[in-house]
C-alpha cells in the first residue's frame, strides 16, 4: 500500500508538471463540451424535458462527460503496450514489484492529476458560463466520489487488458482502437444511454463500459432510486473483480512468452 | 565451493518471420507464415563462483544480451537450466530480482521523467531498503560516481555518461549479491570509462559482489576481468583466462630497438624487420621460436643499442583475429 502511494504520488506530480498539455487538453475538452451543449439545446427545441432528462440535466451531462475524458483516458491509453514495444518493460520487470499494481498505481496518480487539472476546471467553467446542476445533499456527494473512484478502477482494468495483446502481436493498437470506440458508445459518452433504443442499452450492459461514464452521470444527476444506486455500485464492483482477475491471468500468460526487445 | 551461477545446456531460439521479396511478395507475405529459427544462444554451459568478475565477450549478434536477459529472468529459456543463487530466474521473478542488480547500457532502468534522486527514492521503497543502508550506500556511490552535479536533474536530460553512472548506482543501492552489466561503457569517453571501471572493481573487491559484464571495449576486460567467456553465434567458444588466450592466439610479439647509429642492414636470425625509422627498427618474432632475451643478446653482440622495448600483441588485435578467422572453432 505504501509503495502504491509512493508510485502514484510520483505519477501524479509528473502529470501535474505537463502544464502546457493540461491547458491544451482543457481548452479542447471545454470547446467540444460547449459544442455538444449547443447541439443538445437545439435538439430539445424549447422542450423542458426529454425521456426523463431536463435540459439542464442534459447540459450537465455534457459537462461531466467532458470532465472525465482525461481522468478515464477515454480516447486512448497505450502506456503499457508502448513499454512493450520500446523494451522499457524490461526495466520494470527487473524490479521486485507486482507488475499489475505498479501500473494501477501509475494510472491512479495520472488520473487524479487529470481530475484536478482538467475535470474540476471544466465543471467550474460550465457553472460560470452555462449554469449546471450540482448534487444537493452531502450524501449524494459521498456517493458521487465513490462512484467516480470505482469508474476509474473499471476503466483502468479494461484498458489494461486492451494493452495486453502487445505481448503477442507487433501492433496492438488496432485492437485497442476497436475497444476505445466501443467504449465511447456503450459508456454513454456520446449520448446518454437512455436516449438509445432498448436493444442497444441491453447490448451495452453486456460490457463493462456503462459502469464508467454512464453510472457516474446518473448518480450525479440523482435520477436513480436508492436501490438502483446500490445496484449500480454492485455492478461496478463485480466488473472490477472480474476484469482484474482476467487481466492478471492474461498478463501471466503474456509474461511467459514475452520477448524483451533491444540490446 | 558451490558456484553462485550455474548454466547448463542453455538455449534460446527465436522464430523469425520470413518475408518474401519481389513482385507478388505482398500477396505471399499475407498468405504464408514461414519462419526460420535463430539460435541466439545454443547449448551454453558455464559456472561462476561467488566473487568472480567475468567478462562476457563476442561479436555483434553473438548472443550476449540474450544470455544476460535469461540470467536476469527477463527471457524464458527455450531449453536448458539456469540456477542463480538457488533461484530459477524466470520462475520466481519478484524474489529473484530483489537479489540482483542489472544495467543494460542501451537503456535506462530509471524513470525517464523523474529526477535522479526521485528515482533512487522510489527504488528505496520498491526494494524496501532500510533507511540507514540506503543513506550509507547513496553517500558512498555519490562520491565515487560523482553524481552530485546532476542528482536533481530528470533522467531524460542527462548525458550518456551521467545516465550510465546514475543507472549503475541505482542497480547497487539494495546491495545485490550479483551484478549484471550489459555494455556499461558503451559510448563513453576515456575518463568516464575509467571512472566506471574503477567503480566496478571497487564493488567487486570491497563488497565481494559477483559481476558479469559484456563489452566491446577490450580495455574494460584487460583491466577488470580475470576470466573471460567468449560466445559467437550462440555457442560458447572459450572459457578461461585472458592471458592464456593471448599466449595461444596472440600472434607475433614485437621488439622495438633504438640504436646509436643507423643500421639499415641490422638483420638478425629469428626475427623479421617490419619497420625502419632512422635509428629505430621494429622486429617481429614468434613467441614460440625464440625468447626475447636471446634475441636481445644476439642484437647487442653485433650492434650498439641505446634503448629497447618488447611489445605484447594488442588484445584488441588478438580478439579481432579470433573473431575474423574463427580460430576457436
Ligand atoms: N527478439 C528477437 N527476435 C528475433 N531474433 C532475436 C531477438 N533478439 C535477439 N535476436 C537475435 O539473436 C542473436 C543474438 O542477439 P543478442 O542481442 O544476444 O546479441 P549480442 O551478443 O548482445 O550482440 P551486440 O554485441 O550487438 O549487442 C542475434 O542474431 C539477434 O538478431
Ligand atoms: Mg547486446
Amino acid at each position: 500500500m505504501r509503495l502504491f502511494i509512493e508510485i502514484a504520488m510520483r505519477a501524479f506530480r509528473l502529470q501535474m508538471s505537463y502544464r502546457a498539455a493540461a491547458i491544451a487538453g482543457l481548452l479542447t475538452n471545454f470547446f467540444f463540451g460547449i459544442l455538444r451543449a449547443v447541439v443538445l439545446i437545439a435538439l430539445y427545441d424549447g422542450r423542458e424535458e426529454m425521456l426523463g432528462l431536463s435540459l439542464q440535466a442534459a447540459i450537465t451531462y455534457t459537462a461531466i462527460t467532458q470532465a472525465v475524458i482525461g481522468y478515464l483516458s477515454a480516447f486512448s491509453w497505450y502506456d503499457v503496450a508502448n513499454t512493450v514495444y520500446s523494451g522499457e518493460i524490461g526495466s520494470d520487470l527487473l524490479k521486485p514489484i507486482n507488475f499489475y499494481s505498479y501500473w494501477m498505481a501509475r494510472d491512479f496518480g495520472r488520473a487524479m492529476a487529470a481530475l484536478l487539472t482538467r475535470g474540476l476546471p471544466i465543471m467550474v467553467a460550465y457553472e460560470i458560463f452555462i449554469d449546471i446542476s450540482f448534487p444537493n445533499f452531502l450524501l449524494n456527494w459521498g456517493l458521487l466520489i465513490l462512484t467516480v473512484l470505482l469508474s476509474w478502477v473499471v476503466s483502468f482494468s479494461w484498458r489494461f487488458i486492451v494493452n495486453l495483446p502487445s505481448f503477442w502481436i507487433p501492433n496492438a493498437f488496432g485492437i485497442g482502437r476497436f475497444f476505445f470506440m466501443a467504449a465511447l458508445f456503450f459508456s454513454g459518452f456520446l449520448m446518454p444511454l437512455r436516449f438509445f433504443p432498448d436493444w442497444v442499452v441491453k447490448l451495452a450492459y453486456l460490457t463493462p463500459f456503462p459502469h464508467t461514464v454512464n453510472t457516474v452521470v446518473e448518480i450525479y444527476l440523482g435520477v436513480l432510486s436508492p436501490v438502483e444506486i446500490w445496484l449500480a455500485f454492485a455492478w461496478q464492483v463485480g466488473w472490477i473483480v472480474a476484469l482484474i482477475l482476467v487481466g492478471q491471468w492474461i498478463l501471466k500468460l503474456g509474461l511467459r512468452r514475452l520477448v524483451i526487445l533491444g540490446g | 565451493m558451490a558456484s553462485i551461477i550455474a548454466v547448463k545446456k542453455l538455449d534460446k531460439h527465436f522464430k523469425v518471420r520470413k518475408f518474401h521479396r519481389g513482385r507478388f511478395s505482398g500477396f505471399q507475405n499475407f498468405f504464408t507464415r514461414e519462419h526460420h529459427l535463430v539460435r541466439a544462444v545454443d547449448g551454453v554451459n558455464f559456472e561462476i563462483q561467488s566473487g568472480e568478475l567475468i567478462g562476457y565477450l563476442g561479436p555483434n549478434g553473438a548472443g550476449k544480451s540474450t544470455t544476460l536477459k535469461m540470467l536476469t529472468g527477463l527471457l524464458v529459456p527455450t531449453g536448458g537450466e539456469i540456477n542463480v543463487d538457488g533461484f530459477v530466474p524466470s520462475k520466481q521473478r519478484k524474489e529473484y530480482v530483489s537479489r540482483i542488480g542489472a544495467v543494460f547500457g542501451q537503456r535506462s532502468t530509471l524513470w525517464w521523467d523523474l529526477p535522479v534522486f526521485e528515482s533512487f527514492e522510489l527504488l528505496r521503497h520498491i526494494y524496501k531498503i532500510p533507511e540507514k543502508l540506503f543513506k550509507k550506500n547513496l553517500d558512498e556511490f555519490r562520491e565515487l560516481l560523482e553524481l552530485d552535479t546532476f542528482i536533481n536533474t530528470p533522467v531524460r536530460s542527462l548525458s550518456l555518461g551521467q545516465r550510465m553512472r546514475a543507472d549503475i548506482c541505482a542497480a547497487l543501492l539494495h546491495d545485490p549479491k550479483i551484478l549484471f552489466l550489459d555494455e556499461p561503457t558503451i559510448g563513453l569517453d576515456v575518463v568516464a570509462k575509467e571512472r566506471i571501471r574503477q567503480f566496478i572493481q571497487h564493488i567487486n573487491q570491497d563488497r565481494g559482489t559477483t559481476v558479469i559484464l559484456t563489452t566491446h571495449d577490450l580495455s574494460d576486460v584487460e583491466k577488470l576481468c580475470n576470466r573471460i567467456l567468449i560466445i559467437d553465434e550462440g555457442k560458447l567458444l572459450y572459457d578461461g583466462q585472458l592471458e592464456q588466450l593471448r599466449q595461444k592466439f596472440g600472434g607475433k610479439r614485437q621488439l622495438v630497438v633504438d640504436f646509436f647509429e643507423n643500421y639499415p642492414e641490422a638483420t638478425i636470425e629469428g626475427a623479421e624487420i617490419v619497420e625502419i625509422n632512422g635509428a629505430r627498427i621494429t622486429f617481429e618474432f614468434e613467441r614460440d621460436s625464440i625468447a626475447a632475451s636471446d634475441l636481445i643478446g644476439r642484437l647487442s653482440s653485433k650492434y650498439r643499442i641505446r634503448d629497447l622495448e618488447v611489445k605484447e600483441p594488442e588484445i584488441e588485435e588478438t580478439i579481432r583475429r579470433i573473431y575474423e578467422q574463427q580460430l576457436l572453432k
